[in-house]
């Protein structure tokens, strides 16, 4: 039986997860022939190979067009009338796989493309700092702040902060300015 | 005379830093060698921050908006968490407390 008849859309849905696990998420490590005997055990390895490559080459078509569920439908049908191309029924599989793992598959790409760290956490507190000499107190309270940062596939690194209340509000002062810069992007039509 | 009290640092990192300056940008990801179509806009922050000996260092990292704020955008997932802004906002309301 060939891969491409292979039908029950487990199979598919398994193989697609360890695709998108291998080339989004950064978790290689599952082999070819680990897929095959476990999703495929009828299917021989020399038909496996350019079956797990078909797939794989459709997929990353996908993500790299980021393509809406329009864009998708075109695309798969013409997957279904070429040479060589996929099932419908396998095409059906894929279309039901984009939908749900989509926004997971994407957030990963974006992370991929990020070379400069990326904000992982952020966690707080405040303390009051007390002085007292003599009888005189000044009660200057502090945030201590931590940012969690890292670069995509490398450990967190941690940043702590301290800031009084005036630097607190200077950068609240940047940050309502950098909200608007987004905001002024966004309602910009493109 | 009693000294001065330090916060206790339970924070991972050994040293605090004060903040020397804070810079940003904001760009748009349009596309790379495995993402034809990317099109996010990110925040970039370079911080200066100094240490106890007054050594200044920079640090730079980025942050989506949805990190930033996650109601700019209709399309935020629920995914990130850090809401930079709105943590800062209420840092600023507690401080102002204590």
């Amino acid at each position: 039986m060939a891969a491409g008849e292979v039908e029950g859309g487990k199979p598919l849905n398994g193989l697609l997860n360890a695709l998108a696990q291998e080339t989004f998420h950064g978790h290689p490590g599952i082999t070819e022939e680990l897929l095959r005997s476990q999703l495929y055990p009828e299917v021989p390895p020399e038909e496996f190979r350019p079956f797990l490559a078909k797939m794989r080459g459709i997929l990353k078509s996908i993500a790299s067009a980021d393509m809406d569920f329009n864009q998708l439908e075109a695309y798969l049908t013409a997957q279904t009338k070429k040479q060589g191309g996929i099932t419908s029924d396998q095409a059906a599989v894929i279309s039901k796989f984009w939908k749900s793992h989509k926004t997971k598959i994407r957030e990963s790409l974006m992370n991929q493309s990020r070379w400069n760290s990326g904000l992982r956490g952020l966690s707080w507190r405040v303390d009051g700092k007390s002085q007292s000499r003599h009888s005189a107190q000044i009660h200057m309270p502090v945030a201590v702040i931590e940012l969690e940062l890292g670069k995509y596939g490398q450990e967190s690194e941690f940043l702590c902060l301290e800031f009084d209340e005036v630097k607190v509000n200077q950068i609240l002062k940047t940050l309502s300015e950098v909200e608007e810069s987004i905001t002024t992007l966004i309602s910009q039509p493109n | 005379m009693e000294a001065p009290s330090e916060p206790r640092l339970d924070a991972k990192s050994e040293v605090t830093n004060q903040l020397v300056d804070f810079q940003w940008k904001l760009g748009m990801a349009v596309s790379s060698d495995t993402c034809r179509s990317l099109k996010y806009p990110y925040v970039a922050v370079m911080l200066k921050v100094a240490d106890h000996s007054g050594q200044v260092k920079t640090k730079c990292f980025e942050m989506t908006i949805p990190q930033f704020q996650p109601q700019l955008l209709a399309t935020s997932s629920l995914l990130s968490a850090s809401n930079f802004y709105r943590q800062f906002k209420e840092i600023a309301a507690v401080i102002e407390t204590v």
